[in-house]
This record gives C-alpha cells, sequence and structure tokens, in this order.
C-alpha cells in the first residue's frame, strides 16, 4: 500500500454518512476525529458522535471491520473540539444538506485547519461554486467533493468534483487516498446537480414507478422484468425503494427538480403517487419502516409470510411469485427483452428507453466520458452492465430508432455514434468512443490488474470445465475458479496438478485468484451428493484425496503461491488459501470453514493449517490443548471471518498476509507479493505436531456436553463434533509422540469418511442443496 | 495443644474477570502487594515469617513456577522466609490456614502467612491445558462443569429459580449496605495500575440488582434448568492474606489477635453435587469442637452458587440472619483461590465487629469436597 500523506482525518457530523466515513477510514488503520454539534439537553457534549459510534457498534451489516477499528474513532464537538481540525490533513463535511450551516461551518473551518489540509463535502446536492462562495482562494484550492455513497463501508462507489480553482495536488491527494486506503472507485464527476449515479437513479427509478402504475404492474411484476434481466440485482426498483427509504423519494424529486434546469427530461417525468405520499404519511417507509412495497407479515400459523403493496388498492396481499413474466423475461438478450410482446417487453421498454437516452444526454455535463456513466452506475448501483454497455448491446442504432417512434429524445452522442459501438477492442485495448468522436483508451489507475483486461488479449495457459489459467504478467500466473458460485471439483484439482508442472518449468510464481461474486463457496456439494445417492464411497473418498494432493502440491510446489481470496472464501475456498505460502486478501473477505454446517468436517488440510496458525501465534498460551482449543471453537461453530482484518483475528489469516482495501488491486498486490517471495525461496518444512491425543479429545468432549446442556449444540452437532476433536488432538497419538501432517490428513480422510456415511450428515448436505439454509439435527 | 490464632486479614479489591479494573494485573503482583499490605497492617516482624503457604486453584501460567515463593521475593520479604503453593480448588487457601496450623501445632513454626491468589482473567478456570483422563472423564463426574453441579443440587433439593434469585438479591443487599457504611474499607489493600490509578474498592458487586432484573437473565447452564450467571458467584481476580501464628508469639510480640482456631475438618462427597460439601465438612469440624449448630454465631457460607447455599443451610439448619453479614460470593466474587482465606479472616473480624463467640467459615470444593473452620473469639 503507497504511503499517504493523509495521516489523520476528521469527519463533521456523525449521521449514518459521516459516522459510515468515519468507520471507513478507521477500517484502514487511519485515526479519524468524528464531530457533530452539542446536543440541546444534557451533560455529555459529545454525546451525538459517541452515539453515533455505539450504534455503529451494534448495526448489521457492520459498518467496522473490527473491533480495533472503532478504537481508532476519537469522538467530540465542533464547539470544544474543532481546532484539533489542525490535527488533520483532510476533512469530511458530512452535515445536514443546508447551504448556509454548511457555508457557515466552512468559515469557522478555514480559521482553524492548517494549509493544505483538504476540505471535502460529502452532498448529494449542493453545487461546489455556492458551497466555497465566499470563501479565501486558498481554501478553495483545497477544497472538492467527495460523494459517498451508503453504506460507505459496502459501496465501492466514490464521486470526485473538483471546482475550476481546486488544486490538483490535494485533490490528487484526496483520490489516492480514497483509492488506495478507503478501496473506493473514483469517477470524476462535473459539478452538475445530483452528479451522476443519483441523477441516472433517480431517473430510473421514477420510470420504473411510473410505468408500473401507468401499465398495470404488480410490484413483484415490475421487479422481476426491472431486475436480472436488465442485469440489475433482483431487488429491483421496489425492492431498492424500500431497502433505501421510501421517504427519500420525496426529498431526491424536490432536490433534483429544484437544481435542474426547467427542459431537462426529468422534470418531465418527476410525479408522486397518492398512494406513496399515503405509505410515507403512514410510517410505511419501506425496511427501516412499517413496512414498504414488501413486507414480513405473520401468517394465520405464525409463520412469517411475504406480503407485497397491491399499486391499486394500496393494501398488502401475499406476494405472488411473477411466474407469467419469468420466463419470457429472462430469455434473450437486451434487445429481444425491449421488443417483447405484451407486458414484459412495454414495461421492460418503459423503464430502459429513457433512461438509457437520459444517461446518454448527461455526457458531458455530468462527467466527460462514458467510461465515467458506466462506472458510476456498476460501482453506485450493482448493475452489471452500464448504461452504455446496454446500449451496445441493443445496438445503438436500433435504440436510436425506437427512441425517435416514441417520440423520446435523441441524444447528441446517440446520433454521433451511428451504427459503431460506444466500446470496441483495439490493439489488445479496450477503447471508449469519446465526446470528440474518436476512440480513446480505456486507462486504469496504477497498481490495478484485472483479469477482465488480461482475456481481452491472451488466451488461457490451461482451461477446463471448473478451472482456467493465465499469464498475469511478470512470469506469474494466475489460477481461476470458474465453475458455479467457483465450486470446487476434481477438475479444478486437476488443473492445479497441470498448472504446478507449468509454473515449474515456464513461470516465477503463481497466484489463486478470480472475478467471481464471491472467490469461492467451497467444494461442490451437488456432485457430493450425487455420489453419495449412489453411495460410491470410493469415489468420494478419492475426491478427498485427490483435494488434498492438489492442495499440498500446491503448498511444497518449487515456487511461492498466493492465494488472493474476497468475498466468501468457504469450506475448500478457504483451505485454498490456508495451504498457500501467503495470502493476499481483499479486506471486505468472509472467510471460514464451514464444514460442520454440513455434518461434515474439512477434508482438505483445513485442520493441520489452522492448528499451525495458532501453534505460531505468539500470543497464544502454549501446551498440548491451547491451540487444539482454538482450532476446534472456531472450526466446531463453523466461524466465518466478517473482514481481512477478523479473520487475522480468528488465524484464517497470518499477521503477515496482506489485506488489500480496493478489489480493483487486489490481483497486482497478489502477484506483488508472490514476486517478493520469488528470490531465494524455499517450500516450507512439512510440520510436526505434538498432539494431546484422547486425553485432550476427552476435554473437548465435556466442553461439548456442556455445549449440548445448553442447547447450543445439537445430538449431530456432538458427533460432527467429536470427530473434529479426534482429529485436531491427533487421534489416537500421545503427547510424547511427533504426529506429521501425513498422518493429520489421513484422519481428516477417515472422519470425513465416516460422517459422509452418516444419515444424518447426507441430510444435512441435502437441505443445504435445496434450501442454503444449514439443517440442525 | 498450641493455641493457633488469626492476628491479621486483608485482601485486595475483588473486580470481575475480563472486564473488570484488574484484568491487566499480573496475579503475582497482586498478592504480592496484598501481603505487603498485612504486614505493615499487623506489625509482624518480617524475619519470623516462618512460610507464604499460597493457595491457587490453577498454578499455572503466571501463577506457575511455585508463586508463592515468587510473590515472597516479590514483596521483598527475606529470603528466609519459604514459600508453599496450596491447591485444593475453591479450597486452597483455606486448607493454606489449616498446613499453618497444623505445623505451629507440630511446633515448626511460629508466624505464616496465609495468602490466596486467583487471577481468573489471566489463567483461565480449567487452565490451559486440560487433559483429563479419559476413562475417570467416562466412569465419574470428576471433571463435570460447576454449573453443571449447581443445576443438580437445585434439582436434588427442589430449589426454584426464585428461590435462588432472592437469595442472590439479598447477597447483593448486604454487600451494598456493607459497602456503603465502608464495611470493607478496614480489609482492602488498595491496589495502584501503572498509570497511577488506586483501586480501592470493589468492583464486583451489582448493587442495582433486583429479583425482576434475576427473572430477565437467561439460563447459564441448562435450558431446561434453573441457574443463572445472576445466581451465580462471578468470575474474578482478586488476592488474600490472612496472619496466622501461635497465641504465644502473638501475646509476645504484641499482635492484634482476632480470633482462635477452634477446629478444622475436611469431608469428600459426590463429584455431581460437589455444591453440598459443606454440611459434611461442618458436622465433623462440629463434633471435633464439641459444639452444635446452635452454638455458632457467625456463618461464612461461600456462595459459589446460590442452590448450593441454599442446599446446606437447609442441611445443616442455620437459620439465615447468621450468614454472610456483608454479602457473599455471589456479590464480592470469587477469585477461586483466594476465597478460604476470605471468609475465615472475615469471619474473625465479624466475632469482633459483633462482639460474638464462635464462627463457622464453610465451603464447597470442584470434584466433590467440603472444608470447614471454626473459631473463637478470643
Amino acid at each position: 500500500m503507497a504511503d499517504s500523506t493523509i495521516k489523520k482525518v476528521c469527519v463533521i457530523g456523525a449521521g449514518t454518512m459521516g459516522a459510515g466515513i468515519a468507520a471507513q477510514v478507521a477500517n484502514a488503520g487511519v485515526p479519524v476525529l468524528l464531530l457533530d454539534i452539542v446536543p440541546k439537553d444534557g451533560v455529555n457534549r459529545n454525546a451525538i458522535a459517541e452515539g453515533a459510534v455505539a450504534k455503529m457498534l451494534k448495526t448489521d451489516p457492520a459498518p467496522f471491520m473490527g473491533k480495533r477499528a472503532a478504537r481508532l474513532v476519537e469522538t467530540g464537538n465542533i464547539e470544544d473540539h474543532l481546532g484539533r481540525v489542525a490535527e488533520c490533513d483532510w476533512v469530511v463535511e458530512a452535515i445536514i444538506e443546508r447551504l448556509d450551516i454548511k457555508q457557515n461551518l466552512y468559515a469557522k473551518l478555514e480559521e482553524v485547519r492548517r494549509p493544505g489540509t483538504a476540505v471535502s463535502s460529502n452532498t448529494s446536492t449542493i453545487p461546489l461554486a455556492q458551497l466555497t462562495d465566499g470563501r479565501s482562494d486558498a481554501f478553495k484550492q483545497d477544497f472538492c467533493i467527495t460523494h459517498f455513497f451508503n453504506p460507505p463501508r459496502y459501496m465501492r462507489l466514490i464521486e470526485i468534483v473538483a471546482g475550476p480553482q481546486s488544486n490538483p495536488d490535494t485533490v490528487a491527494m484526496v483520490r489516492d487516498f480514497v483509492d488506495r486506503q478507503l478501496g473506493k472507485s473514483v469517477v470524476n464527476a462535473e459539478d452538475s446537480p445530483g452528479f451522476i449515479a443519483n441523477r441516472i437513479g433517480t431517473f430510473w427509478i421514477q420510470a420504473a414507478v411510473n410505468a408500473a402504475f401507468d401499465l398495470g404492474l404488480s410490484v413483484e411484476e415490475a421487479d422481476e422484468i426491472a431486475g436480472r434481466p436488465m442485469g440489475v440485482p433482483k431487488t429491483g426498483v421496489f425492492g431498492l425503494v424500500d431497502l433505501v427509504g421510501i421517504d427519500l423519494m420525496p426529498h431526491l424529486m424536490a432536490s433534483l427538480t429544484s437544481t435542474l434546469p426547467k427542459d431537462d427530461p426529468y422534470q418531465a417525468i418527476a410525479r408522486s403517487e397518492p398512494l406513496i405520499e399515503a405509505m410515507i404519511a403512514e410510517g410505511y417507509t419501506g425496511r427501516k419502516g412499517k413496512g414498504g412495497f414488501y413486507h414480513m407479515a405473520k401468517g394465520a400459523d405464525g409463520a412469517r409470510v411475504k406480503e407485497a403493496k397491491d399499486l391499486k388498492t394500496g393494501e398488502y396481499r401475499p406476494a405472488t411469485s411473477p411466474a407469467n413474466v419469468r420466463g419470457s423475461a429472462a430469455r434473450g438478450d437486451l434487445k429481444t427483452l425491449i421488443s417483447a410482446k405484451g407486458k414484459v417487453g412495454d414495461y421492460a421498454w418503459a423503464v430502459l428507453g429513457p433512461t438509457l437516452s437520459y444517461a446518454a444526454s448527461i455526457v458531458p455535463e455530468a462527467t466527460k466520458t462514458v467510461v465515467g456513466v458506466d462506472d458510476a452506475m456498476k460501482l453506485g448501483y450493482n448493475w452489471k452492465a452500464g448504461p452504455f454497455e446496454m446500449i451496445d448491446a441493443i445496438g445503438a442504432a436500433h435504440l436510436v430508432e425506437r427512441l425517435q417512434a416514441a417520440s423520446l429524445p435523441v441524444p447528441d452522442i446517440l446520433k454521433q455514434i451511428g451504427e459503431k459501438t460506444f466500446y470496441r477492442i483495439e490493439g489488445g485495448k479496450r477503447q471508449y468512443f469519446g465526446t470528440d468522436g474518436a476512440y480513446h483508451d480505456v486507462t486504469r489507475p496504477d497498481g490495478v490488474l484485472l483479469l477482465e483486461d488480461i482475456k481481452l488479449t491472451s488466451q488461457p495457459l490451461l482451461k477446463n470445465g471448473s478451472a482456467a489459467l493465465w499469464d498475469v504478467g511478470e512470469g506469474v500466473v494466475a489460477l481461476e475458479f470458474t465453475g458455479k458460485m467457483n465450486a470446487l471439483d476434481e477438475q479444478v484439482m486437476k488443473l492445479i496438478q497441470q498448472a504446478i508442472s507449468l509454473v515449474k518449468s515456464d513461470y516465477k510464481a503463481l497466484v489463486v485468484y478470480n472475478e467471481g461474486s464471491n472467490f469461492s463457496a467451497g467444494a461442490n456439494l451437488g456432485l457430493a451428493m450425487f455420489a453419495l445417492n449412489i453411495a460410491a464411497w470410493s469415489e468420494v473418498e478419492r475426491l478427498v484425496k485427490g483435494g488434498q494432493d492438489a492442495y499440498k502440491a500446491l503448498k511444497y510446489a518449487p515456487f511461492p503461491v498466493v492465494s488472493a481470496p474476497f468475498g466468501m472464501a468457504l469450506g475448500g475456498g478457504c483451505e485454498v488459501c490456508l495451504n498457500a505460502d501467503a495470502i493476499q486478501a481483499h479486506a471486505e473477505t468472509y472467510i471460514g470453514l464451514v464444514e460442520t454446517g454440513v455434518g461434515l468436517v474439512p477434508g482438505w488440510g483445513g485442520c493441520g493449517e489452522m492448528l499451525t496458525r495458532w501453534i505460531e501465534n505468539p500470543r497464544h498460551p502454549k501446551g498440548p490443548m491451547p491451540a487444539v482449543s482454538k482450532a476446534f471453537e472456531i472450526i466446531s461453530t463453523a466461524t466465518v471471518a466478517k473482514s481481512a482484518h477478523e479473520a487475522k483475528e480468528l488465524g484464517f489469516l497470518r499477521q503477515s498476509d496482506g489485506v488489500t482495501m480496493n478489489r480493483d488491486r487486489l490481483l497486482f498486490d497478489a502477484r506483488q507479493r508472490a514476486l517478493a517471495m520469488v528470490e531465494g525461496y524455499a517450500p516450507p518444512e512439512r510440520p510436526e505436531y505434538r498432539l494431546p491425543g484422547p486425553t485432550g479429545a476427552a476435554a473437548l468432549k465435556l466442553a461439548v456436553d456442556s455445549f449440548r446442556k445448553q442447547r447450543i449444540a445439537t445430538p449431530h452437532d456432538e458427533t460432527v463434533a467429536g470427530e473434529l476433536a479426534h482429529i485436531l488432538t491427533g487421534g489416537d497419538t500421545d503427547v510424547t509422540e511427533v504426529t506429521t501432517e501425513a498422518q493429520l490428513l489421513k484422519l481428516e480422510v477417515e472422519s470425513f469418511m465416516r460422517l459422509v456415511r452418516n444419515p444424518k450428515s447426507q441430510a444435512r448436505v441435502e437441505q443445504m442443496l435445496e434450501t442454503g439454509k444449514p439443517l440442525r439435527n | 495443644m498450641t493455641d493457633v490464632v488469626i492476628a491479621g486479614y486483608v485482601r485486595s479489591p475483588f473486580h470481575p474477570a475480563h472486564r473488570g479494573a484488574l484484568a491487566r494485573v499480573r496475579p503475582d503482583d497482586l498478592a504480592a502487594n496484598t501481603i505487603r499490605g498485612l504486614i505493615e497492617k499487623t506489625g509482624v516482624k518480617v524475619d519470623d515469617i516462618e512460610d507464604i503457604v499460597m493457595g491457587c486453584a490453577f498454578p499455572e501460567g503466571e501463577q506457575g513456577f511455585n508463586i508463592a515463593r515468587l510473590v515472597g521475593l516479590l514483596a521483598d520479604l527475606p529470603l528466609n522466609v519459604g514459600g508453599i503453593t496450596m491447591n485444593r480448588f475453591c479450597g486452597s487457601s483455606m486448607s493454606a490456614i489449616h498446613y499453618a496450623a497444623g505445623q505451629i501445632a507440630m511446633g515448626a513454626g511460629d508466624a505464616f502467612i496465609c495468602a490466596g491468589i486467583e487471577s481468573m482473567s489471566r489463567v483461565p478456570m480449567t487452565g490451559f491445558n486440560p487433559m483429563p483422563n479419559p476413562a475417570l472423564a467416562k466412569k465419574s463426574a470428576a471433571y463435570l462443569g460447576m454449573g453443571d453441579t449447581a443445576e443438580n443440587v437445585a434439582k436434588k433439593y427442589s430449589l426454584s429459580r426464585a428461590d435462588q434469585e432472592a437469595f442472590a438479591v439479598a447477597s447483593q443487599q448486604k454487600t451494598a449496605a456493607a459497602q456503603a457504611k465502608g464495611a470493607f474499607a478496614d480489609e482492602i489493600i488498595p491496589f495502584t495500575l501503572p498509570d497511577g490509578t488506586v483501586i480501592d474498592a470493589d468492583g464486583t458487586p451489582r448493587p442495582e440488582t433486583t429479583a425482576e432484573t434475576l427473572a430477565g437473565l437467561k439460563l447459564a447452564f441448562d435450558q431446561q434448568g434453573s441457574v443463572t450467571a445472576g445466581t451465580s458467584s462471578p468470575l474474578t481476580d482478586g488476592a488474600t492474606a490472612v496472619l496466622v501464628c501461635s497465641a504465644d508469639y502473638a501475646a509476645a510480640n504484641g499482635l492484634k489477635v482476632m480470633a482462635k482456631i477452634k477446629s478444622m475438618a475436611i469431608s469428600g462427597c459426590a463429584p455431581e453435587i460437589m455444591g453440598i460439601g459443606p454440611v459434611e465438612a461442618t458436622r465433623k469440624a462440629l463434633k471435633r469442637a464439641g459444639l452444635t449448630i446452635e452454638d455458632i454465631d457467625i456463618v461464612e457460607l461461600n456462595e459459589a452458587f446460590a442452590s448450593q447455599s441454599l442446599a446446606c443451610i437447609a442441611d445443616l439448619g442455620i437459620p439465615l440472619e447468621k450468614i454472610n453479614l456483608d454479602g457473599g460470593a455471589i456479590a464480592i466474587g470469587h477469585p477461586l483461590g483466594a476465597t478460604g482465606a476470605r471468609i475465615v479472616g472475615k469471619a474473625a473480624s465479624l466475632l469482633k465487629r459483633e462482639g460474638k463467640k464462635y464462627s463457622l467459615s464453610t465451603q464447597c470444593i470442584g470434584g466433590g469436597q467440603g472444608i470447614a473452620t471454626i473459631l473463637e473469639a478470643q
């Protein structure tokens, strides 16, 4: 991670956004001062900021990545502590969206801040020119807008707006910090109302809500069509509004209608529905309120039933599965979708036509390039494709025809593009269509390396149905999982063995990396269940041993192996990390050995690797039991770390392993870590353990007995925990004997095979496959 | 036979493990500070001290290496003063007193420091490396968790959750009242943290406890049982020290005698109901003293759990008003190895304060034992 000149940050305003930004700064390991006003009553003058931190410690999903981060936030108030801004290198203002109050605060900040300290506003609506009106030139030079999205830890987008007087060095310092340290992807926006993502997003939501009312669709139908088929999260539009708060809609509308020019297309579609107004008035503001377009009601038998708002009657009724639209909406591409006959096509077009036209109309006013628009929607609204990528998929010329036929505006850039596409691959580089009519390379910031880009110009070195191997430059290869959910199977293990031979002869190092939604959810349970159903025990055993062989071959290969997890890295996905020489993890990594949840135990070396980590931990007590107890506690309860930081506390990561805050920098960082190990590389020594044997297993059994009595553990948990205890304590060994890694692996296989034959474990696997939820038998 | 007397009693403040003010304090430092306090308070000549007898239930980690000897060195006692660590779990430091009494009776010394220590923050209950004998674990309840034994006693004696909670509330109220009167000030040796903070009061009591708050707690050990954290003694960090010497030595050196040891006893019982250990131990001690339970004026009964306390009270027929005048372990805390010396020292000081004649100090011990000490006012 590059050294940043920002060593301390002050966030003013401890609302959801301000507090969340402060938490993310702390997550990056940077101390932060969080200030808010002094409450009108009460003796504690810091109560508001303190309350915000206390609330965040209970919020789920958690704004903090770990307890250590929370300790980096210092709280205070703007009357007593504003002077401490002088200690900070960056001040983020995230107070109420009122121009006079913000200007008043800036006037005070001007007096106390050090020259050169960056000041930015998290405003989502107020133009930069108005914010800095009346301030000195020096202040204007150090000022910009940093528009985070909610919640700041989890949303990857940040829009940065620099003013005409902003000092490029100051803006660069802030940009570098939010990119590398806070892990955000920066999109440069112009000083125009609503910036990029919210301007398009608000238009899109309005268009989708209007069309549902106008065309008589149910909320379920609308969300089915405007969700996944359009590459939008499955919440669709109504589900999304429930999530962010229905009461936010009128505010966004008022803000945009007052700041956008009168002839902006949004003005024409902005309208409020009496039904929605009534919902807000009665407290039906979405998930945070009494309910929204959807809510969970208690059914007659006490079970929770999902209900949906009937847009005609305003009453809740049981939610229906919109099967009638699902089939036709999911079929084919976007062009087919908007051309479909009937409800599906009509609605899809009514949402997408105006939205794409609108998105095309705000370049270069809101951002200079089509890439900015696409990035903003992909990162800020989790769309799979940006508006211009969608236009390419439909065909710009076809879209123009449809717009003209519908008497909708055809923005200049759509006229300009003609029969061409907004993106193309030229000379191995992805290029975009500029407003100057020429194509330009899509550039990535330094230190960003994406498999997505590499794939544009190269073929895999090796490939089968479940994995592929790519040359990622500088003599390093990347092993990519390609199966559904990146599930691991025999094919993956086969490719690992092939990759090892190839790297030995032609390359320097290997990185385990991919760009799916998650690193890997573990072994392919579906395949395993198939084998169980036909009682193909020898097949199952071969799969377990094959995985062990492949992972240990990686571990002892004569070259460095770095695993680069992100998102979920569970079960076998966790074990491929544990068996690597080093881990470079994305900060948002949820790693764990969850096998016990399906009635099994880790079978690909996870038990021994966790033991090794806890034995090596210098702060953990010594002796035959402490490491065993800790590994047992973590694995038996299927504990999953909620961040890379927590993964270090749990021992899935070593203290020496790396954490990358920005997802786009993960492959580069992992490759650099691997390269740094190349010179003089020697594979690790094979570990030897001193394990307690049956006496240790007896101690663990006592603990499980007490969990049984507390009803924390089920009867089958006890069986599974017994097998796990057997492995971790070294089976029938004695504390005077040495247990080898090979012996532990054998114990893993034996226990795994005993459990996999147990009908109760099979029932767990079956339920997990069917419902995705663990069976507690 | 040589009369053996209690000539001084002190303790550290008691604080809840992990979250309390003493969690980051090494147990040897805490014990050394407490012993220095005892020496200052009693004025005993350090050169005359034969031995430090230190009770500790989990003598490993920072409590390992014969902590008694190390504490003597830490407390700058003369090199001739010995040190022995004793373990009888919760009965450890009461056993320390018994051992000293026996040594004195045998003429093997005049003055002993009988101390107890437990940092339950820094050395976990069960220790770092619990390695039970698998065969014994199968055939007996020797390793059964203490909470489970409390549930067993509650079942055997048909003690309702409400009965236990009423007992716990009373303990908290007695401690709160005693704390308000400053009744502990005389026995607590303050401890100064490295940052200069002086810890001079207990952090364990929860004076705000009511029957309602206790009724809202989750069951701690058995989802079909009756014992909660509120009716159990809390995990505690603390140290105690008692000066035990021959009556002659005390008289010759002008020491302030608090009480004379009248009788002592140990008795084993079934491990799964270890909480009733005090019953047989007390009966033996009474018999040896030639007394009946009616003769006893002051009782310090260790409140490991409300259930076992109530069971012992019922079996022995002790009037509630004689029990734990300043509250018990449910409120004050139970640093395992340190508790025995506390309830003997406390009983001695209560005999003086209340102007009574006989006291009984007794406690249950994990694994199935009871221990008892009867004192007579001097």
